[in-house]
């Protein structure tokens, strides 16, 4: 069976660093009500909890093989 | 609909994108509410590409149809805990929740704490023992094995019959969504977000959506947690948000202290806007109704029996009640702050209709508007589609495998060869897919879909309850008494229905009592199913022969050794997680009571 955290975690890392880019690249970007950098915020989260996944998924091949 | 070029503002979109997508210069749709910018579509476009991805990955491992149907007993715990709780966080969940939230207040949170915790902890503990080791491939199969053919039949076609008209509503949800934010017709919409579904449910059959179910659970955490945040936060914490629903009476002429105590206002129906009364809710709701989903319900009973062990398809739905009682303070909680927002003149206002109503159902996508910029507000639409999606797979790969099982192996064409029940199967995906698009477009008579799908649950899962609960845990139960139980308890969901009227539904046979709202007709159609169910399938088994005990070991709690987990640590037995998450339930009830 395919291991879903390697297909959950990528996408989370695209996503987050998408996120972090728009974050840096146009921090003027704001939502009406908001004077948060939510990009970057968001996806530095989404970024760690991508790489958390796939380090689980990296630490259970290493165990099998 | 695309904008001239020269108006639109680039500053916020790196050169870098620009090179990679030059389609992001000229696209930027203006919806009513929403402006999704090229990034948006990005973000869209890669959610999609995963999502078909896992389908097409899945497709190798489908050669049987138990591969396909029931994903073969071989998913992890975790996956099969998340996937339980994402087929059934569909349309009623994100956009009726925070419309309900900002509705109703708090006490909307009753139908996760109240209406969903006890029942999916039972479920686990009680009933997965006999799904599970009875080896049945659905719940309409257990009814065979426990009591008769005629049992499995009546709950195969009215299940099947339910399970459309949700993955319809799902579907109904989408298509209103995708008008508002992309401007497409209803039509395009509803059939685009078919294909999407059809084609990894197609290709990769009940484990490609199981594993699509988690990868949305996320997304719908990470899209709208911080939504959740900013708008508690903008609002003032809740003490904040308490103090200015203090001070506004709502147009039902309560005061805003009943939007945020759970149990305070509940002695008399007129006492909350949702026209609730605390024996309804706790017998209605917390007892009949979330009881007679959680534990009967296939749609959610198949992602537990996927499980790989025993012990993992029991802890399966007792895991997903953790992230289920937390579900309020992503969807409720919102609904309230956006309530409390359009008191404080920042600039949000709720959402009206053109009767000058408020239009509930849109108070989530608004308060996306106003919070996330271009990405996060991407990463919001996506996990909003995918929201639907999932409730709408979830459906569509439940009533596959109903359909063939029970329904075509059984009376169509009984003792092909397994490659024959496979490609019936895959062409039911198609064939569910095609009338759920039918019954989307039914949804757009119904003004509130929480409501109509709470009535639909309560005409065919009331009373099964009962039936499960009898064949269970009560060995004298024969075929006669449940199958006779079940259909007058469903007689009597839609009597009660026709002599009541709330909202002006309901009274088509005479108007005997007026409910205050379509919630408590709910709740009190299912109480009255269930009780029917109840006490005349006992009656009508104890006039019948009962069945020899030999042949109900493995499906009758009393006649059944259940296996104890000895000696694994506590979080992997299904008791000892059962009752920390129990505990954790009733603290958030006394908490915000």
């Amino acid at each position: 069976m395919m291991d879903l955290r390697i297909p959950s975690g990528s996408f989370f890392v695209l996503l987050g660093l998408i996120l972090v880019g728009m974050g840096i690249f146009t921090p003027s970007e704001r939502a009406a009500l908001t004077e948060a950098n939510v990009n970057l915020y968001c996806g530095l989260v989404m970024l760690a909890f991508g790489g958390f996944l796939l380090a689980l998924a990296w630490r259970a091949v290493r165990r099998q093989s | 609909m695309v904008t001239n070029p020269d108006k639109l503002p680039r500053a916020w979109l790196p050169s870098v994108l620009f090179s990679l997508f030059p389609f992001g210069n000229y696209v930027r749709v203006r919806g009513p509410f929403l402006k999704l910018a090229a990034i948006d579509y990005v973000i869209l476009a890669l959610y999609f590409l995963f999502v078909l991805g896992i389908g097409w990955m899945l497709r190798r491992k489908i050669s049987t149809s138990s591969d396909f149907l029931t994903s073969g007993h071989s998913v992890p715990v975790w996956i099969t805990s998340l996937a339980f709780l994402a087929a059934n966080l569909g349309a009623q969940e994100l956009v009726g929740m925070s419309g309900n939230g900002a509705k109703y207040g708090i006490i909307t949170a009753h139908f996760y704490w109240v209406g969903a915790v006890p029942a999916m902890i039972f479920v686990g503990l009680f009933m997965m023992p006999f799904y599970y080791g009875s080896r049945a491939r659905s719940v309409p199969e257990y009814l065979k094995l426990r009591f008769d053919e005629k049992t499995r039949g009546l709950n195969a076609l009215s299940f099947a019959g339910m399970t459309v008209f949700s993955s319809g509503i799902s579907m109904y949800a989408l298509g209103l969504l995708l008008k508002l934010v992309l401007g497409w017709s209803f039509t395009t919409s509803v059939l685009c977000s078919a294909a999407i579904v059809l084609a990894y449910t197609f290709l990769g059959g009940l484990t490609s959506a199981i594993y699509n179910e988690v990868l949305q659970f996320f997304l719908i955490v990470f899209g709208f947690s911080p939504l959740a945040i900013m708008a508690v936060l903008k609002a003032g914490g809740w003490s904040g948000m308490s103090e200015r629903l203090r001070a506004m009476t709502l147009p039902t002429g309560h005061s805003g202290e009943v939007m945020v105590h759970s149990w305070r206002y509940l002695a008399h129906t007129a006492d909350n806007p949702m026209g609730i009364e605390v024996f309804g809710l706790v017998a209605g709701l917390g007892f009949v109704m979330s009881f007679g989903y959680w534990c009967t319900d296939f749609l959610v009973i198949q992602r537990a029996m996927a499980a790989n062990s025993m012990s993992a398809s029991r802890r399966t739905p007792v895991i997903a009640a953790l992230p289920k009682m937390m579900m309020p303070f992503i969807v409720i909680v919102p609904g309230i702050a956006a309530l409390a927002l359009s008191q404080m003149g920042v600039g949000y206002h709720l959402p009206m209709k053109e009767n000058g109503l408020p239009d509930y159902d849109q108070v989530l996508t608004t308060l996306m508007g106003k919070f996330y910029p271009a990405g996060m507000l991407g990463v919001g639409l996506t996990g909003l589609m995918a929201s639907f999606m999932s409730g709408m797979a979830g459906n569509v790969t439940a009533f596959n495998t109903v359909f063939t099982y029970d329904i075509y192996q059984s009376y169509i064409r009984p003792g092909k060869p397994d490659h024959h029940y496979l490609s019936v199967g895959r062409v039911t995906t198609i064939a569910g897919v095609a009338l759920s698009i039918g019954t989307a477009y039914l949804a757009q008579s119904y003004n509130s879909i929480n409501d109509l799908l709470q009535l639909v649950f309560s005409f065919v899962n009331a009373p099964l309850f009962g039936t499960f609960l009898l064949g269970m845990f009560w060995k004298r139960a024969t075929g006669h008494g449940a199958f006779f139980g079940l259909l007058s308890g469903t007689c009597a969901a839609a009597l009660t229905h026709g002599l009541t009227v709330a909202e002006g539904k309901g009274g088509w046979v005479a108007v005997l009592h007026q409910f205050p709202s379509s919630m408590a007709q709910n709740f009190w159609i299912a109480i009255s199913a269930w009780t029917v169910c109840f006490v005349m399938t006992i009656a009508i088994s104890l006039a019948s022969e009962a069945r020899p005990e030999k042949e109900l070991v493995g499906l009758v709690y009393s006649l059944t050794p259940l296996k104890h987990d000895e000696g694994v640590s506590w979080y992997k037995r299904p008791v000892p997680l059962a009752i920390a998450i129990g505990l954790l339930a009733l603290f958030l009830n006394f908490w915000f009571a």
